[in-house]
């Protein structure tokens, strides 16, 4: 017995559902939607992204090796050019700049893999198909003497179909 | 991604003539009549293989002239000392300017709440990556041995030798690389919860595989909702001067050099409207089509339209606002070189090229103060053509009359593209929307989870405890 799965037609079902559970005390559990609904967040209230860190550090390391690069290379084959300093800030803000957004970008993205849990190469359990069409979900994960209880208030909540997964 | 237009809420209260920043879809009923309809473009027609042979024909057009140049040397190209910058370099700037709208329309219009570009910016950031990397063929085409052009990318190499960081032509290197690298990235990661869709609902094992692996798992549980939704606004935030700062970059190629009509200081803010104005005109060249042949226009309504006319409008504005700044510089400056040079574009040698500019880029654009024709799609695709014609003539008039009409009388001289230059520049549409036909019938070309997040929600109540509403406002 792995947990219980609520599927759900409407969202207010979806949103009461969760704030159910969470009143009976379950606390492992996920939601699914087919797309970003506030009133599901509302419901769950997750502590705040860590992604901004990710940007952030992504960005002052991306920036930091934009000038080094340009200044070192400068430095290491001196060549006058237009009569400027050999490592001249201003021209290597540009490629400062330029590092700083291709680096902090992709920290970006690798935050979402590594938050969100990307790539996900198995099948995952509790998961159904109509959670990206029209539908959302509730798993909660329990112990089959709990299962019961999860299952009266998912269809106490009008899931549409409610069924445990092993 | 995430909530930047308020869903559908009271269509009795709303001027159904005046778009608003939250553009609604009173059509769209319910997110399985958006599965269906979007995924139901991707299904193959006879018009779209007929675009695509024709777009692959070009391609092939513009193959064949590459193949001959390498073969017999840059010279077949139709350069005529001092003018030693043509069409490459102008079709190059072209496609980096029309590369402008798809990130303009996804990061910036994104982070202005500009609830418009919902069913536009998926069209719009596909094309933006395919003319970026049309946009990157053509230094490598114009360094004439393409196979040297790892020569600017800095990398440790046994001969010691860096780049040099100071020349405008290397900024460009770090600019296009990096925008085409997060336009990319961007695109990619919108698509991967529309990836799942497919995913959930095609019925082919090789493509349901395919689309699998594609979507990296992608569950749509609220904690994969909540990182990509935080990630999607940084990586706004970091496009959106990225955006500016490319086109601005280009410029650099022109105004750092001491050339008559290019060493001006407005040339980076110049370059970016103008950008953004022709990208949109893109926008519409391609969607105008496609919401017509897919039946979308209940996706991409006139509402769309008008509010995109008005940015492009606004762009057109801005341009011509500029055109006349460069003529009043040239006059007030009192400097001989500069003032001849000025005479020279609009009434000398290359008059017919200015006033080709002029009237796509200035007068041509006026009509969109008619709300009327804003709400025309065929007068929009019609002047998205001439838009695009003139926008190409105008770095046709910044690059050729430069070069051609330098300090030295003695020097001037003349220029007309060779064949191998216009099959160029036939190879690069080709190229462009042989990509781009090719995307649309693999991918959706309207996201389909954004478009989800404005249509009202299915709901047991009227309002739940979470300000849910029938309506779908909260």
């Amino acid at each position: 017995m792995v947990g219980v799965l609520g599927a759900f037609a409407e969202l207010d079902g979806a949103t009461g559902a969760i704030e159910e559970i969470k009143r009976e005390g379950f606390t492992d559990f996920d939601v699914y939607s087919p797309t970003i609904r506030h009133e599901l967040e509302h419901a769950v209230h997750p502590p705040q992204s860590k992604v901004r860190v990710f940007t952030l550090v992504g960005g002052l390391l991306g920036v930091t090796f934009g000038y080094w690069m340009a200044i070192w290379s400068s430095e290491y084959w001196p060549l006058v050019v237009g009569g400027k300093a050999i490592a001249s800030w201003i021209p290597y803000t540009i490629i400062g700049f330029e590092v700083m957004i291709l680096v902090g970008g992709l920290s970006t993205v690798a935050a979402i893999f590594i938050l969100g849990g990307l790539p996900r190469l198995t099948r995952t359990i509790g998961y159904d198909p109509r959670f990206s069409g029209g539908d959302y979900g509730v798993f909660v994960r329990c112990n089959a003497d709990r299962a019961e209880s999860v299952e009266s208030i998912f269809r106490s909540h009008g899931a549409g179909e409610v069924r445990r997964e092993r | 991604m995430a909530t930047i237009a308020r869903p559908y809420s009271d269509p009795a209260g709303q001027r159904p003539n005046v778009p608003s920043a939250d553009i609604q879809l009173p059509a769209v009923k319910s997110y399985e009549q958006v599965d269906e309809e979007i995924i139901g473009t991707l299904r193959p027609t006879g018009k779209w293989f007929l675009g695509l042979g024709l777009a692959i024909f070009c391609m092939l057009i513009g193959a064949a002239a590459w193949t001959y140049q390498i073969y017999w040397g840059l010279g077949q190209a139709g350069y005529e000392p001092p003018v030693m910058w043509g069409v490459y370099i102008i079709t190059f700037v072209f496609w980096v300017g029309i590369g402008h709208a798809g990130t303009l329309i996804s990061a910036i219009l994104y982070l202005f709440r500009a609830g418009f570009r919902t069913t536009i910016y998926r069209a719009a950031e596909a094309m933006t990556v395919f003319a970026v990397l049309t946009a990157g063929l053509f230094p490598i085409i114009h360094i004439g041995r393409p196979w040297k052009f790892f020569w600017l990318i800095p990398y440790p190499n046994w001969r010691l030798l860096w780049p040099q960081f100071k020349s405008p032509l290397v900024w460009d290197v770090f600019a296009i690389s990096t925008y085409l690298t997060i336009s990319t990235t961007f695109l990619y990661i919108g698509l991967i919860p529309d990836i799942a869709v497919l995913r959930d609902r095609e019925t082919n094992p090789v493509r349901r595989q395919i689309f699998a692996v594609l979507s990296l798992g992608w569950r749509n549980s609220e904690r994969e909702w909540r990182h990509f939704a935080r990630a999607y606004l940084f990586l706004a935030a970091f496009s959106t001067p990225l955006v500016l700062s490319v086109h601005s970059v280009v410029s650099f190629d022109f105004a750092m050099a001491l050339t008559p009509g290019w060493h001006a200081t407005i040339f980076p803010p110049y370059f970016v409207a103008g950008a953004i104005f022709s990208g949109f005109a893109m926008v519409w060249t391609i969607i105008i089509p496609i919401r017509k042949w897919w039946n979308l226009q209940h996706y991409v309504t006139l509402n769309h339209l008008d509010a995109t006319a008005k940015v492009v409008l606004f762009t057109s504005l801005v341009v011509g606002s500029a055109y006349f700044i460069e003529f009043f510089i040239a006059w007030y400056s009192n400097v001989p070189v500069e003032q001849e040079y000025f005479w020279n574009r609009v009434f000398g040698q290359w008059w017919w090229a200015a006033w080709i500019m002029l009237t796509c880029n200035m007068i041509l654009p006026m009509s969109l103060f008619s709300q009327k024709l804003r709400r025309n799609p065929t007068w929009l695709f019609i002047l998205s053509l001439f838009i695009n014609l003139g926008m190409w003539f105008e770095r046709f008039v910044i690059v050729v009359p430069s070069l051609s009409h330098e300090f030295e009388p003695w020097q001037w001289s003349d220029y007309a593209p060779s064949w191998v230059d216009m099959s160029f520049l036939i190879g690069s549409f080709g190229w462009f929307f042989m990509w781009f036909l090719l995307f649309i019938k693999q991918l959706p070309v309207v996201a389909i989870a954004e478009v989800k997040e404005i249509i009202p929600p299915k709901l047991r109540g009227t309002v739940d405890s979470h300000g849910a509403s029938a309506h779908g406002g909260h």
